[in-house]
């Protein structure tokens, strides 16, 4: 067969085997301001959401937490604090770029035990099934190219009564709303990004990419095929992103 | 030749690292800094302390390799 299978790249569509390494192109050139890019996509509100996120993942002490696509340790640090450091936190992400500013915050914040820090693809999760209380993938899996084996993948790790968690941008659902946000990312943020990072390729692949990824329904949907049970999702503000949670029962 | 320090991985991560493509066992080479799949006949390398499980950045194992002598 000579057609090669073309997944989406922002709006564009690539080579599936293409896409992984232009995901990484683009981290690997944000990574250093991650956080500032974080806060121009979300409005600045992407700490409160994180917080959000790992209050209803309500972590225990003594529990097993997997963080994929968490390099920069924003949501390993918070479960760590959760339960005063006394969880088993693991810390997977394809960059490794993304892992070492992570692993650097977690030095000059004094964390160093119970964490760890692996360089691993969401798809071909190199961890033992049913191993983990908790899966969190926090503005991650909208860059992983496949995301239904992500999922799968996810749900073979948690151990039965496992949660898996997911944090990401999502639909807006107030019309008007959605209207200013439209234009905020695709005509002032991707300026923004060229002025703050010197980068608006990028930032564009970042804004279009939020806009393919299926709405908070479909995505749900998805959830459910990998094998989740009682899956729910909440918005926040107003939809730009959303919580989806699922149980390995 | 290099007997630069390495600091050992934790004990409790190497309990849950499988070989992502077999999902397989592996078996760590302290001296090398890389952890081996028989399975997948691959060797994934550990950077600065950090595990390398990517299957496009592990070494094939030689065909002598790996097998007990």
């Amino acid at each position: 067969m000579d057609e090669k299978e073309t997944v989406s790249f922002g709006f564009r569509h690539v080579d599936r085997a293409e896409k992984a390494s232009m995901v990484r192109a683009v981290f690997d050139s944000v990574a250093e301001r991650y956080d500032l890019m974080n806060d121009l996509m979300s409005l600045g509100v992407h700490r409160l959401w994180k917080n959000a996120f790992v209050d209803w993942l309500a972590p225990r002490e003594g529990g097993a937490y997997l963080d994929v696509a968490g390099g920069t340790g924003d949501i390993a640090f918070r479960i760590h604090d959760k339960v005063a450091g006394r969880a088993r936190i693991t810390v997977c992400d394809i960059n490794e770029r993304m892992l070492s500013v992570g692993r650097d915050r977690a030095y000059d914040r004094g964390l160093t035990g119970g964490l760890n820090w692996v360089t691993g693809n969401a798809e071909q999760l190199p961890f033992v099934s049913r191993s983990q209380d908790g899966y969190t993938i926090a503005f991650g899996i909208r860059n992983v190219t496949d995301k239904a084996a992500a999922l799968r993948e996810a749900y073979r790790v948690l151990r039965p009564g496992g949660r898996f968690l997911c944090l990401e941008f999502s639909k807006v659902s107030l019309p008007l709303f959605e209207k200013i946000y439209d234009e905020y990312s695709f005509h002032v943020l991707p300026r923004v990004g060229a002025l703050v990072a010197g980068d608006a390729d990028s930032y564009r692949y970042l804004v279009e990419s939020i806009r393919v990824f299926p709405d908070q329904r479909r995505f749900a949907a998805m959830i459910e095929e990998a094998g989740f049970a009682h899956v729910q999702y909440r918005n926040l503000s107003g939809g730009i992103a959303a919580i989806h949670s699922g149980w390995r029962i | 030749m290099s007997t630069e320090q390495t600091p050992d991985l934790d004990p409790r991560l190497l309990e849950i690292l499988v070989c992502p493509l077999t999902k397989g066992p592996l078996v760590y080479d302290r001296e090398r800094q890389e952890l081996i799949s028989e399975k997948a006949r691959l060797a994934f390398p550990i950077r600065d302390g950090i595990p390398i499980m990517l299957v496009d950045e592990a070494r094939p194992l030689d065909e002598d390799e790996g097998s007990k002598a």
